[in-house]
């Protein structure tokens, strides 16, 4: 299943500010940060299973990371990704000349996942080193 | 069983965001030199202390990349490396230092203006467009004293302390109790305005959703109908003309607002235009009551990163020494803009992990060319950089000033000592200064 014309919202969580603080390339900053958020009723359109494999794709790039029910809904259209890595292949780079790059509401979609791996901090950066 | 020498430190200032808190408690093992206890810490802050502990992720050594390994050296032999890095680059970048202590930063600028090289730190992709505004329009700020006793309405705006700030509420704007609000949240009214019903506007008295990237029309929306104006449409931003004008009522109605506002507004499309229309609002509406607002600032001392670079530079973030003098131009001198236009041929990077907070683009180039970090742990950055010099926590194992959001300057305190030759972000960067001259021949 896929969704498509949802807007992708980056910031701050707290599981993702420990994570950080607690090692950057750890296992736990995956869990805390390589997630994306859904709207509960979203949710139900991927007829998935929590914690399901999506690939997220905007204009700027995709990355594959874990679905989970946003806590902090409801926020029907919009999807959320703790800032870090994985948010930040999907950023608008475009600062509009003013040095701060649009980290928030660009046009994303969303396709699940049947097979598909979840690359750690570390592993993202040496794909980005050899592209 | 093992008897444990403890040694308890009170008041000690949390190096983790721009909050600043000054009243944690940590408990020392003085055997081990490590953090066995926490008290009055956010759970972010507790983590930042127990990971100064030894462990896999933390550097203890410097590095030099040989052969696409990490090789352990010796300090002469890193920094050696790392200046002849410096030395050799037509543009270097010197990036970070909001996560260190002032007189650290002070060194990077020094650094900065021998090679030659741009300096940002990281309002650069944060609160960056909030110094542009200010710098458009002024800004009517206060210390969180001030709001604390002070404030009964408060409004969060693209901002959401419970996962950013954790103790800000407690401490100086939600539940703390204040001189004139001396019951404390019931003696304030809250607003969120965010397009999540984040856990911020769960305990909120009125949660606006806004559409995301619409910050600036409902901004605008408020001013006009503070102005007076009808507006003829039913809905701004997804908010209603109702709802519109029953919080302009609320706002002229309070004794005393303020408006915290975050990367909700800074990181959005309208970046430092949604800024300039906040602090608009805010002067409009001294004409009622009185209103303040306050960039809700994230590294702990990237307000006084800000504070450095101006009364050394004359410029907060942005700026080029390549002519000798420095000039600022966020956009063109900014980090993430010169990495994109890949105009940058090194990068010292101080205390920021840019390899996991800049867009993916700008990344690419950072890896391309000579990588330099200075960083207590593992991070992104560091596990490509070419040299690694381990540093001490500031704040944790050094001590040092560094700026609240409110730009109050706090001593941080030491209360361990850095494990491994791990040396302060100061002394690192007062080595490199020495080396750089002398391979230039000053």
């Amino acid at each position: 299943m896929s969704l498509n014309n949802l807007i992708l919202l980056t910031g701050r969580t707290i599981n993702q500010g420990v994570a950080l603080e607690g090692g950057k390339t750890t296992k736990e900053n995956v869990r805390a940060a390589a997630i994306c958020t859904f709207d509960k009723d979203d949710f139900k359109k991927l007829d998935c299973l929590v914690g399901t494999p999506v690939k997220v794709i905007t204009d700027h790039g995709e990355v594959v990371v874990y679905s989970t029910i946003s806590e902090e809904g409801p926020h029907p259209g919009i999807i959320f990704i703790p800032m870090g890595p994985w948010a930040n292949q999907l950023v608008n780079p475009d600062s509009q000349a003013c040095g701060t790059p649009t980290y928030k509401g660009m046009k994303a979609k969303v396709e699940v996942m049947r097979s598909g791996r979840v690359l750690d901090a570390l592993e993202l950066m040496k794909r980005l080193r050899e592209a | 069983m093992v008897e444990r020498k403890i040694k308890t430190i009170y008041d000690v200032v949390c190096p983790f965001c721009g909050t600043l808190c000054d009243d944690l408690e940590v408990d020392i093992d003085i055997k081990e030199d490590s953090v066995i206890e926490v008290r009055n810490g956010c759970q972010i802050g507790t983590k930042k202390f127990f990971s100064s502990n030894p462990s896999g992720h933390r550097y203890l050594k410097p590095r030099i990349k040989t052969n696409g390994e990490h090789k352990e050296v010796s300090w002469d032999e890193a920094i050696d490396a790392a200046a002849d890095i410096l030395v050799k680059a037509k543009r270097p970048l010197l990036y970070g230092f909001s996560s260190t202590e002032c007189e650290a930063q002070s060194k990077g600028v020094e650094l900065a203006e021998i090679l030659g090289a741009i300096l940002d730190n990281t309002a650069s992709v944060c609160h960056g467009p909030s110094l542009l505004a200010i710098q458009d329009v002024g800004a009517p700020l206060s210390t969180l004293g001030e709001y604390k006793n002070r404030a009964d309405l408060v409004i969060f705006w693209g901002s959401n302390p419970v996962h950013a700030h954790p103790r800000h509420l407690g401490r100086y704007s939600e539940f703390v109790r204040g001189y004139f609000r001396k019951d404390g949240r019931n003696d304030r009214f809250i607003i969120v305005v965010d397009p999540r019903n984040t856990h911020t506007a769960q305990i909120a008295d009125l949660f606006i959703q806004v559409k995301p990237n619409e910050d600036y029309e409902l901004i605008n929306a408020i001013r006009a109908v503070l102005r007076g104006v009808e507006l003829d449409v039913k809905e701004v931003s997804g908010v209603s003309i109702e709802k519109i004008r029953e919080l302009v009522d609320m706002l002229k109605l309070c004794n005393f607002g303020v408006i915290f506002f975050g990367m909700g507004l800074t990181q959005t499309l309208a970046h430092h235009r949604n800024i300039d229309a906040a602090i608009c609002l805010t002067r409009e509406l001294n004409d009622h009551t009185k209103f303040l607002l306050e960039p809700m600032r994230g590294h702990y001392n990237v307000t006084g990163a800000n504070q450095v670079f101006t009364w050394n530079t004359g410029y907060a973030y942005s700026i080029d020494f390549s002519r000798g003098y420095p000039r600022y131009n966020p956009g063109e001198f900014s980090s993430v803009d010169l990495l994109i236009k890949d105009e940058v041929d090194s990068s010292l990077i101080v205390a920021s992990d840019p390899a996991s907070n800049f867009p993916a683009a700008a990344v690419k180039n950072l890896f391309k060319h000579p990588l330099i970090s200075i960083d207590p742990h593992e991070t992104p950055t560091s596990a490509f950089a070419d040299v690694v010099l381990p540093a001490a926590f500031a704040g944790i194992e050094c001590e040092g000033t560094a700026y609240r959001m409110d730009s109050v300057p706090l001593r941080l305190r030491k209360v361990k000592n850095a494990p491994g030759e791990c040396i302060s972000d100061k002394e690192i960067l007062e080595k490199l200064i020495i080396k750089v001259k002398e391979k230039l021949g000053e």
